[in-house]
């Protein structure tokens, strides 16, 4: 692998076997007659793309069309049913934030938790803990249970913790939808200045101006199927065409 | 060899991920009372509770005999390593599927819930003898050196807890039939271990059963060690920890077989 790709997917294919029965009470008749006791779902098939270090990439498609699988293999939290994917570097994934938050536990607690989830030590946490306080502008709120915070309030501390330091592969899977515009604008800040310093975005989205703006690669996916893999402009046109 | 490599590697991982360990484990301890006005008291209060009523059914109305020590103090070197197994396991046994939100967005390695869980139950057991040590004053009980056998056996007792939970955490996730199901078999077991009464009153025809048993053993030595009843066992003990360190070592490697497809069916 030449010493800048940072992710190389290669033919990867993935199968989820969905059983069709839920328990046992379900199961076992089925098990007896001989009737099939799973279904296979093609979540994605025969996908080929790689991402250069500092290089952004965009994933888009229809509902349902494997973008998260995409990520989740990415992250590490599943692999693939076929092919091979290679990440080199470290993953912070900014999937459904907050996915480490307990409701019982105050700001701080939380910071904490979630950031040693991240992988952080202690030590890099209390270093980075003003910072956080800071991008999230929660200062007042740190010491109360986060189950009394809004939900844009969730949402801020989650990010500020997050991108707390520069991750090599950042995911971002349609979260900027959610906060007020300011936070919004922030948070794109803060993702332009982890480009320049050499991080990859990895991002699901719908929002094509955002993704001509921020990446320059697109991978277009239908139905688990690749349909391009290439330039920006030209996956734009394609997705639109697979719309229309 | 290769096994005992990727034992080293598997702990060399468990001491960098030390710190979310720790910050899962304290979280389990942290959330649970934190809404309730007695707080950490209820870790004592529940066991006394149970001990105070079962003294009174056991030894008072059906005359349980034990071996002349005061009931509930038999009672109690018992019940609280039993309650440490059966919370360990109910709540562990959950542990997967309760955490699904992190399984399926971040890599850490999976057992990590389930050892957090354990370590948060074996705090509240600590707290608990605290209860078992106002009895020893109360009934001003003499405790001999055999005592110092008790860190071993409950290094045992986490052994084969520790076993169990990961095998059972891991099926939830994949049937969840497995919780309702474990919570009938600890009720069970619970009756199957001498906790409420000395295995000495059990017919000779009928004492292999509890030889079979881990948590048996496990007891009965605790038992034997602590209120002076000599050295434990050696051969029980043995075979005991022999079996746990068995159902350890298979209970981790499918664990770890099942780990990558967690997220797919959680």
């Amino acid at each position: 692998m030449s010493d800048n790709i940072i992710i190389k997917a290669e033919n990867i294919s993935k199968v989820y076997n969905l059983r069709r029965q839920k328990t046992f009470k379900e199961f076992l008749p089925a098990l007896f007659s001989g009737s099939d006791t799973r279904i296979k779902l093609n979540a994605l098939s025969h996908i080929d793309f790689e991402v250069k270090k500092g290089e952004s990439l965009a994933i888009v498609g229809r509902n349902g069309s494997g973008k998260s699988t995409i990520l989740k293999l990415i992250a590490g939290v599943t692999k693939p049913s076929d092919g091979r994917i290679t990440v080199l570097g470290q993953v912070a994934p900014l999937i459904e934030l907050g996915a480490g938050f307990h409701p019982e536990l105050t700001g701080r607690e939380n910071v904490y938790l979630n950031g040693s989830i991240l992988g952080f030590k202690k030590k890099e946490i209390d270093k980075l803990y003003n910072g956080i306080v800071e991008f999230s502008e929660l200062r007042q709120f740190m010491d109360q249970p986060v189950k009394f915070y809004s939900s844009g309030m969730y949402m801020r501390l989650a990010f500020a913790v997050a991108v707390a330091e520069t991750p090599d592969i950042l995911l971002v899977d349609e979260i900027l939808a959610v906060g007020d515009t300011k936070f919004q604008e922030k948070c794109l800040r803060r993702i332009k200045e982890f480009q320049k310093e050499g991080s990859t975005m990895i991002m699901v989205s719908h929002d094509l101006n955002m993704i001509n703006e921020y990446c320059q690669k697109i991978l277009v996916l239908d139905k688990g199927k690749q349909i391009y893999f290439g330039e920006v402009e030209k996956g734009i046109d394609k997705y639109q065409q697979l719309l229309s | 060899m290769n096994s005992l490599k990727k034992l080293r590697s598997n702990l060399k991982m468990m001491w960098d991920y030390r710190e979310l360990l720790w910050n899962l484990a304290h979280r389990e301890i942290n959330q649970r009372y934190k809404q309730s006005v007695l707080g950490y008291a209820w870790v004592i209060l529940v066991p006394l509770a149970q001990l105070i009523v079962m003294n009174f059914l056991f030894s008072i109305v059906l005359r349980i005999p034990s071996q002349g020590i005061p009931f509930i103090i038999f009672l109690a070197v018992a019940l609280l390593p039993w309650n440490f197994f059966a919370n360990s396991l109910s709540s562990s046994v959950n542990s997967l599927v309760s955490n699904s939100s992190l399984i399926t967005k971040i890599y850490f390695p999976r057992e990590i819930l389930v050892y957090s869980t354990i370590i948060a139950k074996m705090v509240d057991f600590l707290f608990s003898c605290i209860a078992l040590v106002i009895f020893f004053l109360v009934y001003k009980t003499t405790l001999t050196l055999t005592l110092f056998w008790v860190p071993l056996i409950f290094v045992i007792q986490i052994i084969f807890t520790t076993g169990l939970s990961l095998i059972l955490a891991a099926l939830n996730l994949f049937y969840r039939d497995i919780q309702y199901l474990l919570n009938l078999v600890v009720m069970l077991w619970m009756y199957l271990t001498p906790v409420m009464y000395p295995v000495e009153i059990v017919p000779e025809k009928y004492r292999f059963i509890f030889s079979l048993n881990p948590m048996s053993v496990i007891i009965n030595a605790y038992r034997q060690t602590i209120l002076g009843g000599g050295e434990p066992n050696y051969f029980s003990l043995t075979v005991a920890f022999i079996t746990s360190s068995v159902i350890f070592a298979v209970s981790f490697y499918l664990f770890k077989k099942m780990e990558g497809e967690f997220a797919d069916y959680v």
